[in-house]
This record gives C-alpha cells, structure tokens and sequence, in this order.
C-alpha cells in the first residue's frame, strides 16, 4: 500500500516539474496544462469506496489533496494551503456528486468524467487566479485533451493490474 | 412524514454529534498546519525550489529543445532556428534604433553621456531560468547572489523581461511585463525623430500578453510603432526594449487610446536572463 501513495507522491512531484519547466515552452495563448490537477482529479474520481466502511477512501482523498495542494502552491508562488483547502473542497463535492450518480458498478464513465472535470478545473483556476477572458476556453480544451489521454491511460493500467 | 422527520433526527443527534467534533479537530489541525508552513514559507520554498533545481532546468531545457524540434517538423525546414536568428537580429538593431533615436532627440553630447552611462554602467548578474508558472519566472539566482526585490531584469538583447518580485536565499522570481500588476511607463518610437515623444504605459493581462494604454488621443500612432521604457519609469532604466504595437484599439468613448501588443521577451527562448544589480531608482 505503501508503495502505491510513494508513486503517486512521485507522479505528482515529477508532474509539477514538468508543468512548470517543460510544458512551459509547449503553452497555446500563455496556458499550459495543469498536470498536477488532473492527476489529482482523476485520482480522486476513480477512488473506490472502501468496504465496509467509506472513509478509507477520504483519508485517500485527502491524502491526494495535501500532496496535489501542496506541490501546486509551492511552484506557483502563492501562500502554502490555498490549493490544498480548494482541492479537499473539490474531493469531497467530486465524491458527493459521485454518489449521488449513485453508480454502484464503480465503473466510472468517462461521459461523467469529462464534464466533471471541466466545471472543478474552472472552478479551481477562478479561485485561484480570477480571470475571465477567451484563453480560457483554449486552457480549459488543453487541459481536456491530456486529461482525457490520462484517464485511458489509467484505465488500461487498472485493467493490466486488475 | 413522522418516520423521516425521526429518521432526520437521529441522523442529526447520532452521526452528525459524532462527526462535528472530528471534522472540527481535523479541520483545525489543518489550518494549524498550513500557518506553521506559511510562517516558514521562504526557507520551505527555497529548498524545495534549490532540490528541484537540477531537475527543472534539464526539463527546462528539453522543452526548449523539443518545441524547437517540433518547430522545425511543422514547419518543415529549418524556419525554427532562422527565424529565431531574425528575431534576435532584429531586436539587436531595434535596441541600436532606440538607442540613436534618444541621442538625436535630445542636446546630442548630454545625451550621449547620459547614453553611455545607461548603457555601459550596469552590472549584470546572468541567472538560468528554471520554471514558469502563470507570468512568474523563476531564476536560480537569489540573496545569496546579491539578488533584492525591485531589481531589473532584461535578456541578452536588451528587452525588458520584468522585475524581482520576491528573493530567496537561492532563489528569485521574476514578474514579467506581462503580469496583471505589471503597469510600466514607456514611450512610442517615431520613426520621424523630429516628432514628438509619446507617452503611454504597458499594463499586463495576463498569460503573457499585454497592451498599451494611456496614450494620448491626439498622439498618432501606428502598427509595428516600438515600446521603450521611458524616462519617466523609475523601476526601470530608460530606453529597454519591450514590444511593439500590433493593432489600436479604438475607441472614441475613451480619453485615451489603446493598444495590442506584442511583447519582445519570448518566455519559450528564454534560457539565461542578467538581473541588473546597480539600477538606482
């Protein structure tokens, strides 16, 4: 178990790195892919509610949220816990929205997916840099496009792994 | 009705009475937490930001190099790397313009003192950049180096890239010009020097673009007209490249004109940035 949360903390902090120097030189009208996030997100949306009682997958939640929170507040130069309080709120409303779906396959569409992620990643970046022009339809199509290449990613990996 | 209104209220004496005193304690722990970590936020950072130093340079500079490969590919030739040369080429003759127009506009042998002492007199201290995010950049340069918030910062052709916004111990941040509380006097260049000088200030929009604003309405100005800092700037020294002008905006229920820019500094080829130690504002 241990194992899996030592990866993830890697994945997150190499995907603020990359989001931070690589991507920057790959950016469409000043934006450029906000990877921590949407490792975050989908993180989050595929957590599975641990039997018998859920909250094992709110202390996971909670944990992807210090970490994702964290490493987005110490590269983008803000105080230290803006991202993390946004990114709890957002788990947390992601998993209420989620049960309410009341999905019991725990087979999360990726029709769920999409439009989720959308609305929290406009609402995150609104929250964290008010600003409201065209570029954000170009952040927010960007974003789309690798969160969507992640998510079958993951699920293909799920699926190798069982 | 008799059975929800029970339901609701066990659920609210039993659950909830259990969950507030954790959540309370949860959630103030957390804030405790993360005012310790505000408190040592710079020291924090500045390792954080010193460990991964390495990293992101190398990443840095696979980025540049790879956008400039994909560069080449889509455009199909080696555009990438002239165009890249013009660029650098031109802004090397555009500071050299600059530089002439401010001679022959003002008393000529003050002015070219004045010129020399701009131009020559200032010590620069070259930093790699190492990451971006959102209209800061940041350089692996920081107090240790001599670094202090305010201090220029401008590229090797001159342009002006922004100013120090925050120090680390082994780290800076740059504001560039382009940030939305960047506002920086500058001047239109005439291409008729005998004209009068235009005064305007650039103001930052975010995600690397700006604009021109404040110019008088009466003033004429044109598409490809260049922006320098002006003499009126005191963060600045006189006379640094900035951008040019794209398109005007127009609009006559406004006192002053404005304009779309582009700004010179090109974040994707910036690679080593000097940080001017000796400007006294």
């Amino acid at each position: 178990m241990w194992k899996k949360f030592l990866l993830i903390v890697i994945l997150f902090y190499l995907f603020a790195l990359l989001q931070n120097s690589f991507f920057t030189h790959f950016s469409l009208f000043g934006t450029t892919p906000n990877l921590v996030f949407i490792l975050f997100f989908l993180l989050v949306f595929l957590a599975k509610k641990d039997p018998p009682a859920r909250t094992g997958s709110y202390y996971q939640i909670l944990f992807f949220s210090i970490t994702a929170g964290f490493l987005l507040d110490i590269f983008t130069y803000k105080y230290i816990g803006l991202s993390i309080i946004y990114l709890i709120i957002i788990a947390v409303l992601l998993k209420k929205i989620q049960s309410l779906l009341q999905d019991s396959s725990e087979n999360y569409p990726f029709i769920y997916f999409l439009p989720l992620f959308a609305i929290f990643l406009l609402a995150y970046n609104q929250a964290i840099t008010p600003y409201l022009n065209w570029t954000i339809l170009f952040s927010l199509a960007y974003n789309l496009i690798f969160a969507t290449i992640f998510f079958f990613i993951n699920k293909k990996c799920l699926k190798y792994t069982g | 009705m008799t059975v929800i209104m029970s339901s609701l209220k066990n659920f609210s004496v039993n659950n909830k009475s259990r969950k507030w005193p954790k959540f309370l304690i949860g959630a103030g722990l957390l804030v405790a937490i993360l005012f310790i970590l505000n408190v040592f936020v710079a020291p924090i950072r500045n390792s954080f930001l010193t460990m991964s130093g390495g990293i992101q340079k190398t990443f840095w500079s696979a980025g540049e190099s790879s956008s400039g490969f994909f560069g080449v590919i889509f455009k199909s030739g080696n555009l990438a790397q002239e165009n890249e040369n013009l660029k650098n080429q031109n802004q090397i003759l555009l500071s050299q313009v600059a530089a002439l127009q401010s001679i022959e506009q003002g008393n000529l042998a003050q002015s070219s003192v004045s010129a020399a002492c701009q131009n020559s007199g200032f010590t620069l201290l070259m930093a790699g950049v190492t990451g971006l995010d959102k209209d800061i950049l940041s350089i692996s340069k920081g107090s240790a180096d001599g670094i202090t918030e305010g201090m220029p910062v401008i590229n090797q052709q001159n342009v002006l890239v922004g100013k120090i916004l925050k120090v680390y111990k082994n780290y800076s941040e740059i504001m560039l010009a382009s940030s939305k509380n960047s506002v920086i006097n500058v001047k239109v260049l005439q291409s008729d020097a005998t004209l009068p000088e235009i005064d305007g200030v650039v103001k930052g929009d975010g995600g690397l673009n700006a604009h021109l604003d404040l110019v008088p309405i009466n003033s004429k100005i044109n598409p490809n007209d260049i922006l320098v800092t002006s003499s009126l700037e005191k963060s600045f020294p006189k006379d640094l490249l900035l951008g040019k002008i794209i398109q005007k905006k127009s609009n006559d229920q406004q006192p002053f004109q404005q304009a779309q820019i582009s700004l010179f500094f090109d974040v994707k080829t910036a690679d080593n940035l000097f940080v001017i130690t000796n400007y006294k504002r």
